[in-house]
């Protein structure tokens, strides 16, 4: 072995045992002196997840005007630990002197925030961009402190579409507690709370994504870039089969009064408007409502929150009195022309009087006449005719006593007393015939939803053949056919017949329009807590149906009055509508040849 | 198997041991690396699927049969062959830039139905088989010049080949090789002297450029080196050419700089400054540092690494696995592992020291570099005093590639071994 090699040999072997035992000190500090710091950190190497929203879908109207959309505002948001043992932490304390904020208050605010498990502490709602520009800028004053952007919920039209797109609100226990299970929410989270936001809610939502970031041991994000995600499914948008044109039309004609109108397109049943009178702005409900305004609104005798037109009920008075007759007509207890006694203002039953709207009577009138003018005397006389629970199964068939529509889970359901439920109600045998009179005028314990009288009108304009009521167009869904009215075609051709004869001659004159014949029927529904209130129902054109309402004003007197001139108002609106939307269709289709 | 058997009684059995130590070795960490994730992570990882862990059994197996039959190849055949192969290696490497398909926009790879090779891979055997071959014909005191430049120029094809797929880490295996054999050529100090400071020279003028944004450090550097050349009399022509190529180097380093991909780019700078890109490949060696460090001197134990589970640790089962062998084996696991490989590279040497044949010795010098460059530089990243490029850990990291060709290496020693006293 010649020398020049074995000196080679010994320099190389020298590099390599020199770098690998550099590498095996450098194992060694890391391994053994420094163990204890890297275990720490792998210790705190946690990864956390935080949820990826995507803006909750927005809610159309039919002709693509949005009602709700998102706002994306800033908060200023602090971690749980700013506050302990109820004392703010350096961070927490000169915010609030710098923005000189309310310290009792915020910090009871802070406090249940922290007590519900929120994980960020939301200092400022919606801050302003000086204070955003604050945070941001003394970062290193304000550890912890951070501007979080976020979506907020906007209802365009505010109160216009309150009843019907109800509200979105914070998620309570119960919310997290109930979810589906790929619904998960955490606190401080929104969900539809009620109306289409809460029928549609796992549409609207879609599901919030996850990305896993990495952070250290106080919660602060390490690595900006996102070590996994969990894809977001978007949300998809709501489109309602309402209008904001006549919703706003049928809006302005009540005027704030308590009470209610909802119309129906016949005979597909799409709500195009449905108004519950005096509203509320469900903008106040996505922010911090103040207590004081949320005692003024929920103090307030008109009820704003309470959703007329499918939780309130009331008697229909004589909008009833169709079914009355048209359950004495098939079951061939009175005949379309039949005399009964005259109406002298009134009738005696046992020894108590009932009287007569028409306190000088109507006179000697038929069946046909009874119904135009809407003569109690012989409503209470064929009422004496029927039986309750025939009445009862007849008021059923044209869709009473049950919701109308499945979606709103708040819909109720009304009530049309049968013989049973008089039974449980007074003991058997305690209650008489005497009920009949009332029942046939729609007056006692029968009780309807605004709803359901709107469908009454269109049930009877269609002869049953339409689509129950509905409130959504996308998503789309399979219409559900209205049950068929168990009535010979001849019965329904009279009644509807009658009902064209009360905006013609008899009490609902009010709702009359110059070039389309509306056929409706008035209603006077006594209560006893107030004035009775005014009901009006109808549909147009009376010989081709198109658009079937009801409308109801509270204790506002007599429906002939009250309720119709508001109908025929509001009909004299929609045809504007439908003959402004024919020309835009047909502008529409001028162009579209233009074009090609 | 009674191929195996017989060379485990007749070859060189340090050799061979050490070989099958870390075959197994890297299947017992790919076991471990595959194991399904557990806690509130498992939906979000993927995690590293078990199939992996059986095709290196395969490529074990494959790997196994190459290195015996290596053993057993005729040397004097494969000098002859040598160039040969270094033309088809040139081929396929010209080919996968042409029609290899982009992988994480690099195309390394060659696919040929089912089969996947890296044409890098064997370029590391044909350049070894063919230096040493250049190198063995023409020893003599006069004649040095022409063969260090030969092997030179073939390596600075290979390399800038490989360099263009991109493959940094690769790439660089050529210069360390060429370095390493050359070395044992028998080139001159001086030579040596000049390559090392002109490295030196690139990388204290790149730290000036892009870190300290001020020309200071390369101006110390420069002086320094001026007072060393003066001081230790070196012949005039010689210092001037040392000068030169320091500066040449120092200014050249931003046309290189600025030719580097950009996430070679990235590495680079973030192993300058590990804060600057906390997210990108800072971030693998943060985590890698967390995992190894959380080792202990025994480790987590087998199966229980904490950071491997949490998927903390990306590229886990491939460039990144002697983490696994910290975290999990700890600092007794990662020496036992560093001498398994010391135990090859310091048999190269002696191989070289007592071959008697010239193309032996420069096989056995080339093949010990080739494995004290990878591990070297492998651990050094991992263990965050390199800045990352991606360079498989030999024999242990997943891949079929790197694992035959180390197994024909470790082949040829065994070869080299077995005939050290023929002459």
């Amino acid at each position: 072995m010649n020398e020049p090699r074995l000196i080679r040999g010994r320099l190389f072997r020298g590099t390599i045992l020199l770098l690998f035992g550099i590498l095996c000190i450098n194992l060694f500090l890391m391994q053994v002196p420094r163990h204890d710091y890297y275990k720490s950190q792998a210790l705190e190497n946690r990864q956390l997840g935080f949820p990826v929203k995507g803006p909750r879908g927005r809610i159309l109207d039919r002709d693509g005007n949005i009602l709700a959309d998102n706002l994306y505002i800033a908060d200023i948001t602090l971690p749980p630990e700013a506050i302990r043992d109820g004392e703010p932490n350096l961070t927490l304390s000169r915010l609030l002197t710098w923005f000189q904020l309310p310290e009792e208050e915020t910090m009871a605010r802070l406090m249940e925030q922290k007590t519900r498990g929120h994980r960020r502490l939301v200092l400022i709602n919606n801050a302003s961009l000086a204070q955003c520009t604050t945070v941001e800028e003394f970062r290193q004053e304000l550890p912890g402190a951070r501007v979080d952007a976020r979506a907020r919920r906007r209802y365009v039209y505010g109160p216009l579409f309150a009843h019907i797109v109800g509200y979105v609100g914070e998620v309570n226990q119960a919310d997290i507690d109930l979810a589906a299970t790929d619904q998960a929410y955490r606190p401080g989270d929104m969900i539809g709370k009620l109306g289409i936001e809460k029928a549609f809610e796992s549409r609207l939502k879609g599901r919030d994504g996850e990305k896993i970031m990495e952070v250290n041991a106080s919660g602060q994000i390490v690595i900006s870039k996102p070590l996994w995600r969990k894809r977001v499914r978007p949300s998809e948008d709501v489109t309602l089969t309402l209008s904001v044109g006549l919703q706003d039309s049928l809006s302005m004609l009540l005027d704030g009064r308590p009470g209610c109108g909802v119309a129906l397109a016949l005979p597909s049943g799409e709500v195009l408007a449905a108004v519950s009178s005096p509203s509320y702005d469900p903008n106040l409900m996505t922010i911090m409502i103040s207590p004081a305004e949320w005692k003024r609104l929920s103090n307030d005798p008109a009820k704003p929150f309470f959703n007329r037109i499918i939780q309130a009920t009331y008697p229909p008075g004589s909008l009833y009195k169709p079914i009355t007759s048209l359950c004495g007509l098939s079951h061939d207890l009175i005949g379309r022309h039949s005399f009964l006694e005259p109406c002298g203002g009134g009738f005696y039953f046992g020894n108590r009087w009932f009287r007569c709207w028409k306190r000088v009577g109507h006179g000697e009138l038929d069946h046909g006449e009874a119904l135009v003018h809407s003569c109690d005397v012989f409503y209470y006389q064929l009422g004496l005719r029927l039986d309750i629970d025939l009445l009862h199964k007849t008021a059923l068939a044209c869709g009473l006593g049950q919701p109308c529509s499945d979606l709103l889970s708040e819909e109720v359901a009304g009530n049309i007393p049968t013989s049973a439920w008089y039974d449980e109600r007074y003991g058997k045998g305690k209650w008489t015939r005497g009920v009949m009179l009332n029942n046939a005028i729609g007056q006692g314990e029968i009780l309807v939803t605004p709803l359901q009288m709107a469908q009454l009108a269109a049930l009877i304009s269609t002869s049953g053949r339409m689509n129950k009521p509905f409130f959504v167009l996308e998503p789309a869904h399979e219409p559900t056919l209205a049950q068929a009215l168990p009535f010979s075609e001849e019965n329904l051709q009279w009644v509807r017949h009658q009902l064209e004869q009360v905006v013609d001659i008899g009490t609902g004159t009010a709702a009359n329009l110059a070039q389309i014949s509306v056929a409706g029927k008035t209603g006077t529904a006594q209560n006893p807590h107030g004035n009775d209130h005014a009901w009006f129902m109808c549909y147009a054109p009376a010989d081709s149906p198109e658009v079937a309402l009801a409308i109801i004003l509270e204790n506002a007197g007599h429906g002939g009055a009250e309720a119709a001139p508001v109908a025929g108002r509001w009909l004299h609106a929609y045809f504007n509508w439908v003959r402004q939307q024919d020309a835009e269709q047909s502008l529409a289709l001028v162009e579209g040849k233009k074009e090609r | 198997m009674h191929l195996l058997l017989d060379m485990l009684i007749a070859g060189d059995r340090r050799l061979i041991f050490a070989y099958l130590f870390l075959c197994i070795f890297s299947l017992a960490l790919l076991w471990s690396v595959t194991e399904p994730i557990r806690g509130p992570y498992e939906d979000l990882d993927p995690g590293v699927p078990k199939s992996i862990f059986f095709r290196q059994v395969i490529w074990v197996v494959v790997g196994c049969l190459v290195m015996v039959a290596t053993a057993r190849l005729s040397l004097h055949y494969l000098a002859n062959i040598a160039w040969l192969l270094y033309l088809l290696v040139i081929v396929l490497l010209v080919l996968v830039l042409a029609v290899g398909p982009p992988v994480g926009g690099a195309r390394r790879w060659l696919v040929l139905g089912p089969l996947r090779m890296q044409p890098s891979e064997m370029a590391k055997i044909a350049f070894i088989l063919v230096s040493a071959g250049i190198l063995s014909r023409n020893q003599g005191e006069h004649r040095q010049f022409v063969p260090t430049l030969t092997t030179f120029v073939l390596m600075a094809v290979l390399f800038v080949l490989v360099l263009k797929e991109p493959d940094l880490g690769s790439a660089l295996v050529f210069p360390a090789i060429w370095l390493g054999m050359i070395f044992w050529y028998g080139t001159s100090g001086v030579f040596l002297l000049g390559v090392g400071t002109a490295v030196l020279s690139a990388v204290i003028s790149f730290y000036s450029e892009t870190v300290s944004e001020n020309p200071l450090p390369w101006g110390i550097y420069l002086v320094i080196l001026i007072g060393f050349l003066y001081l230790s009399r070196f012949r005039v022509l010689a210092s001037g050419i040392i000068l030169l190529g320091n500066i040449a180097a120092g200014i050249g380093i931003p046309y290189f700089w600025v030719r580097l991909q950009t996430y070679q780019q990235e590495r680079i700078m973030a192993f300058f400054e590990p804060t600057r890109d906390a997210s990108g490949s800072g971030y693998q060696v943060i985590q890698s540092k967390v995992a190894i460090g959380s080792g202990g001197l025994f480790g987590t134990h087998y199966l229980q690494g904490t950071q491997k589970g949490l998927a903390f640790l990306p590229e886990r089962h491939t460039d990144f696995i002697f983490s696994v062998v910290g975290e999990e084996l700890g600092f007794a696991g990662a020496i036992a592992l560093l001498v398994l490989f010391l135990v090859i590279i310091l048999r190269g040497l002696d191989l070289a020291q007592t071959s008697r044949r010239p193309f032996s010795a420069f096989l056995a010098i080339g093949i010990a570099t080739y494995f004290a460059f990878h591990v070297v530089v492998n651990v050094a990243i991992t263990t965050g005093l390199l800045p990352v490029t991606g360079l498989p850990l030999p024999l242990i990291s997943y891949g079929g590639s790197n694992l035959l060709t180390t197994s024909f290496l470790v082949g040829l020693l065994v070869n080299v071994s077995s005939r050290q006293y023929e002459s």
